[in-house]
């Protein structure tokens, strides 16, 4: 086995932070001079995707294991907030983070069996959790005889505010995940996260609590998949089981780290930039071939630059200074 | 790295930017754009792909009489379109796009409850109105929009006429067992079956809703041979109609009659089902047998011919639907005499406008309820007879009577 | 009702199984998570339903076209690409076939439209009945390939050449080069029989179930549970787990609900994970 070095622990030279805070500043301003919604939205789309591919790189780009059921968290955090709005009057801000918690309340009982599984087994029983979720949320009502998710019928959220509310939202949370992951990567639970990967039997002998770190992680991942649940449902302004536990959230939070690189800062941001960027264009001209190109996409990159776009750029910079 | 490896990167990257080139649309005012968003590929590709069909054949029918007549000038019509992937959060997005980037003039609704609820609600925000006929939740009306209509009837509604036949047949049925895929459209259509069941005075001793990615029918159908019910009855879309039908075959299991709320009227069915669809009766809201005439299509049958003539094929319900939400759309714009560019307040007063229409089209009365509904629409049904869709009720209009009992499965040629 | 329900199972059962081997022999050789798997059962039926709806040949006589055909695309799938990913870690291959899967699925599409379609053949639907119980003759083949081919798999790993070939180069394949095995080759041949069992099984279901390009995925996501029951990788636990969810499926859909059956597997399959990781068997590979 070729063992990758999930991501280099470089520090941010002053440059690149006085960089990132000029392209948040940046974006903060953009909407005071850009009122099309559509652009908006892409926008805000983008940062959905950053927030989520993010997400799933705490985890799963840092320690290896790979979770395919984060749609669970994302359809636990979109109903959550649906309910407590619609059903129990909470303010929006206040249902995200609740949903946010509750998910957590989930993830860790869920991530303390599961997170001693390997390879493709936990790879399976997240994605047995996730669809378990979306099939039990479908049944509640009927086989209790209550009338609480309502099933297969959905949940209609009251018509959201502005574009810009979204897209600051987005922004906000996008930043707050950036953040996180910078400070982890470079805390001890960063070093925890990527020993995991590299050796994890060995980091266990050194005395490394590897289960409590991974819960950790676990945890974080899903209390924030589940608060972008939240947003987005009160974005979408409808939500059914079938729509936000669906295995495509997954799949798409997968992907757009994959691209950009697991385990790298800026993976997911180039990732989920750029998968939805050249989605658009090609999407829009080529309907019915679309999903081929991006299988055809998913399947060079895989083939081609295994690390991901920022994960080979870094390789070269590395090589360079070698040679 | 080898040299070999960074090549082949450089030339993936290259070659994914490759695509990414944006051709912005041109811009001209004297045609009207109308923009949608539909799934082409996903679970609602296929039944998408007849809706386009259906607003292309209104489009060319237009431009071909040199666009719709607007107070003495005509307008062509410039259909925008874009796949929404049967993703409601992408359908959403393509409304906004087609509003405010393509700044098309006027929309056209989509297909599929769960999508149109999303781009509807968007709709709804920038004041556009939208008439669908492809959506029938009832939960798309329960929002208090004013700008949402829908051409079809409510989908507990649309199985009303099923159930009406059923109640008129000799000897009359007593009881009903009621199965369905759990989602929105069958569970309501589900819903309507027993709603109704209940008011003809059908007793119901099966109810159950089923996962749609259920793969293997048998095991649930069985359950049903066993309590013996005169009449199946189906919350179903196309492919739940097909396994339905093929898992009935395989147990034996031949009922009085089997209803299905969507289906059968679809090309599709009776192609993938041969001899096995004959008897089934299904839900419908037209056909092209009914007496209804109306202008730019003219009659019923003469949207049937000039659609099969263009497509090779007949009409579904849903299709007519569809072309009747564009055109309802276009006598408004007619009636009001409004031409573009459409303006916030030309688009209120087109809105109100449709609050108030009452005509009557190729696909029937047009007239909506407060909610948005057709309520001036009343439900037929429909029977599969020697591999064809015939009208069996209203009694009316039908072509011919309902088949009942249907021959059970030893007793078929 | 509960003799039908536990027959009517038994014989889904043969039909998991039947369509899962091929998941779990090319998990079990190469770690390889084939998420294209419900493809692969896709193109065989499809291979069937086009040599009989042009051809009028019977699905059970399409079975070697099929299973050559899939061969042929399994064995360039797994040259031309799985090779190159097979060293990487897991997940790489677990996206490549991701990727695979968008590419076979809507490249079907493209080519044959979204139609649902289905084979009716003269005896479709007629059954043995006896004693009040219903049992499909065309299940009950299926039913008895299930068997023939899990056993023929099995004695085909244990009892040729290139099946012994194959596990060597499962068990360490850095040894089995050293002892002149071409790993590559070998890891091609496992793709291709994985994707010829598959194939048949695609021509097996054809006479029966619907075809159209999008099924796929849901069979993956069938074959996922029924091996992990079995035990990943041990190709005798494809039959058992089968059988074992084709039953629990059937009794729960008789006696609850069939939406409870589908909650009901992917509560057991999660638990199944955590304390019985090795499958049923207890032969399954533990990473």
């Amino acid at each position: 086995m070729i063992q990758t070095p999930p991501g280099r622990a470089f520090t941010l030279p002053r440059k690149a932070v006085l960089l990132a805070a000029a392209v948040f500043v940046t974006l903060i301003l953009v909407p005071a001079f850009c009122h099309q919604g559509y652009a908006l939205r892409l926008m805000g789309m983008i940062f959905m995707g950053i927030a989520l591919a993010s997400c799933w790189n705490i985890m799963s780009g840092y320690t290896g294991y790979i979770d395919f059921g984060p749609a669970a968290y994302f359809g636990i955090g979109a109903y959550a907030t649906a309910l407590l709005m619609v059903r129990g009057g909470v303010p929006f801000f206040l249902s995200i983070v609740l949903g946010g918690v509750v998910a957590v309340a989930f993830a860790v009982p869920v991530g303390l069996p599961t997170l001693r599984l390997r390879g493709a087994y936990f790879a399976i029983a997240t994605f047995a959790f996730a669809e378990a979720t979306r099939q039990a949320v479908l049944e509640w009502d009927r086989v209790l005889g209550v009338n609480f998710f309502q099933g297969s019928h959905g949940i209609t959220l009251p018509i959201g505010p502005t574009h810009q509310f979204f897209y600051y939202t987005f922004l906000v949370i996008m930043t707050v995940l950036f953040v996180i992951t910078y400070l982890v990567e470079r805390s001890r639970m960063g070093y925890a996260l990527k020993a995991i990967h590299e050796a994890e039997d060995a980091a266990e002998l050194i005395g490394v609590n590897t289960l409590k770190i991974k819960i950790y992680a676990y945890a974080i991942s899903a209390f924030f998949t589940a608060v972008i649940g939240g947003v987005d449902a009160y974005w979408l302004t409808y939500i059914t089981p079938n729509d936000v536990f669906s295995v495509h959230i997954t799949i798409k939070m997968v992907i757009m780290c994959l691209l950009g690189g697991m385990g790298t800062l800026l993976g997911p941001v180039v990732g989920a930039s750029f998968l939805t960027l050249i989605s658009e264009p090609l999407w829009a001209r080529f309907p019915y071939d679309y999903l081929i190109i991006i299988g055809v996409i998913i399947v060079l990159v895989i083939v081609a630059m295994p690390k991901g776009i920022v994960g080979t750029l870094l390789e070269w910079k590395v090589d360079s200074r070698g040679t | 790295m080898t040299r070999m490896k960074r090549v082949t990167a450089i030339l993936t990257i290259v070659g994914l930017l490759a695509g990414f080139v944006v051709v912005p649309a041109a811009r001209c005012a004297d045609k009207i754009q109308f923009g949608f968003s539909v799934p082409l590929t996903g679970i609602f590709g296929k039944a998408g792909k007849l809706v386009l069909d259906s607003y292309k054949l209104w489009a060319k029918k237009m431009n071909a009489e040199g666009g719709i007549l607007i107070k003495g000038k005509r307008y062509p019509v410039e259909l925008v379109y874009y796949d929404d992937k049967s993703d409601p959060g992408v359908s959403a997005k393509l409304v906004e796009k087609l509003i405010t980037d393509d700044k098309v003039d006027l929309l056209l609704g989509g297909y599929g409850s769960s999508l149109v609820f999303a781009a509807s609600a968007i709709a709804e925000k920038y004041k556009y109105p939208m008439i669908s006929g492809g959506a029938s939740s009832n939960k798309l009306f329960d929002r208090g929009f004013r700008y949402y209509f829908a051409t079809l009837g409510k989908a507990t509604e649309e199985v009303r006429g099923c159930v009406e036949m059923l109640k008129g047949l000799k000897p009359k049925p007593k009881t009903v067992a009621i199965v369905g895929s759990d989602i929105l459209f069958t569970s309501l259509a589900c819903e309507g079956f027993k709603k109704y069941s209940k008011e003809a005075g059908f007793k119901v001793i099966h109810f159950e809703l089923f996962p749609i990615q259920l793969q293997d029918y048998t095991s649930m159908l069985l359950k049903v041979k066993k309590e013996n019910p005169d009449v199946l009855l189906v919350g179903s879309h196309t492919l739940v109609a097909i396994k339905t039908v093929k898992a009935l075959k395989a147990i034996d299991f031949s009922p009085k009659a089997v209803a299905f709320s969507y289906g059968p009227t679809v090309p599709d069915f009776v192609k993938s089902v041969g001899k096995l669809g004959e008897y089934v009766f299904a839900a419908s809201e037209w056909t092209p047998v009914l007496p209804y005439k109306g202008p730019v299509f003219g009659t019923a049958a003469a949207f049937d011919k000039l659609y099969y003539k263009t497509f090779h094929r007949h009409p579904d319900y849903v299709e007519a639907a569809v072309a009747a939400a564009a055109v309802t759309q276009q006598l408004a714009l007619q009636q009001l005499g409004l031409q573009p560019p459409y303006t916030e307040a030309k688009r209120e007063a087109l809105m109100k406008k449709l609050h108030d229409i009452d005509i009557k089209t190729f696909y029937g009365e047009v007239r909506f309820g407060k909610d948005g509904a057709n309520v001036a629409h009343p439900p037929i049904a429909v029977q599969i007879q020697h591999g064809k869709v015939v009208t069996v009720y209203p009694k009316n209009v039908r072509q011919t009577a309902p088949i009942y009992p249907m021959p059970s499965w030893g007793h078929r040629k | 009702m509960l003799i039908q329900a536990i027959i009517t199972g038994l014989l889904l059962g043969g039909i998991y199984a039947v369509y899962s081997a091929g998941f779990s022999l090319i998990f079990g050789v190469m770690g390889v998570v084939n998420i294209a798997h419900g493809d692969l059962v896709m193109l065989g039926a499809f291979t069937s339903y086009w040599l009989f709806t042009l051809g009028h040949i019977d699905p059970f006589l399409s079975i070697p076209f099929s299973a050559l055909t899939l061969f042929i695309v399994g064995y360039g799938i797994q040259r031309l690409i799985i090779n190159r990913v097979v060293e990487a870690p897991p997940i790489m291959s677990y996206i490549c076939t991701f990727g695979i899967h968008l590419i076979i699925a809507n490249l079907a599409l493209r080519l044959w439209t979204a139609d649902y379609r289905s084979i009716t053949t003269s005896y479709c639907g007629s059954h043995l009945e006896c004693a009040g119980l219903v049992i499909p003759y065309a299940r009950l083949a299926t039913f008895g390939m299930a068997v023939v081919m899990v056993g023929g798999l099995y004695l085909f790993l244990n009892r040729t050449d290139i099946g012994r070939a194959i596990r060597a180069t499962a068990q360490d394949r850095e040894m089995a080069r050293l002892m002149g095995v071409r790993a590559n080759h070998v890891y091609a041949m496992t793709f291709g029989i994985g994707a010829a069992i598959t194939g048949v099984a695609g021509s097996l279901i054809s006479s029966y179930f619907v075809i159209y390009p999008q099924m796929g995925l849901s069979y993956t996501v069938t074959a996922f549970c029924v091996v992990v029951l079995g035990g990943m990788g041990y190709i005798p636990g494809a039959l058992l787990g089968g059988l074992i969810l084709g039953v629990l499926e059937s009794l729960t859909a008789t006696y609850w609900n069939a939406g409870m059956s589908s909650a009901l597997t992917f509560f057991i399959l999660f638990l199944m994970l955590i304390f019985m990781p090795a499958g049923i068997t207890g032969k399954g590979i533990v990473e």
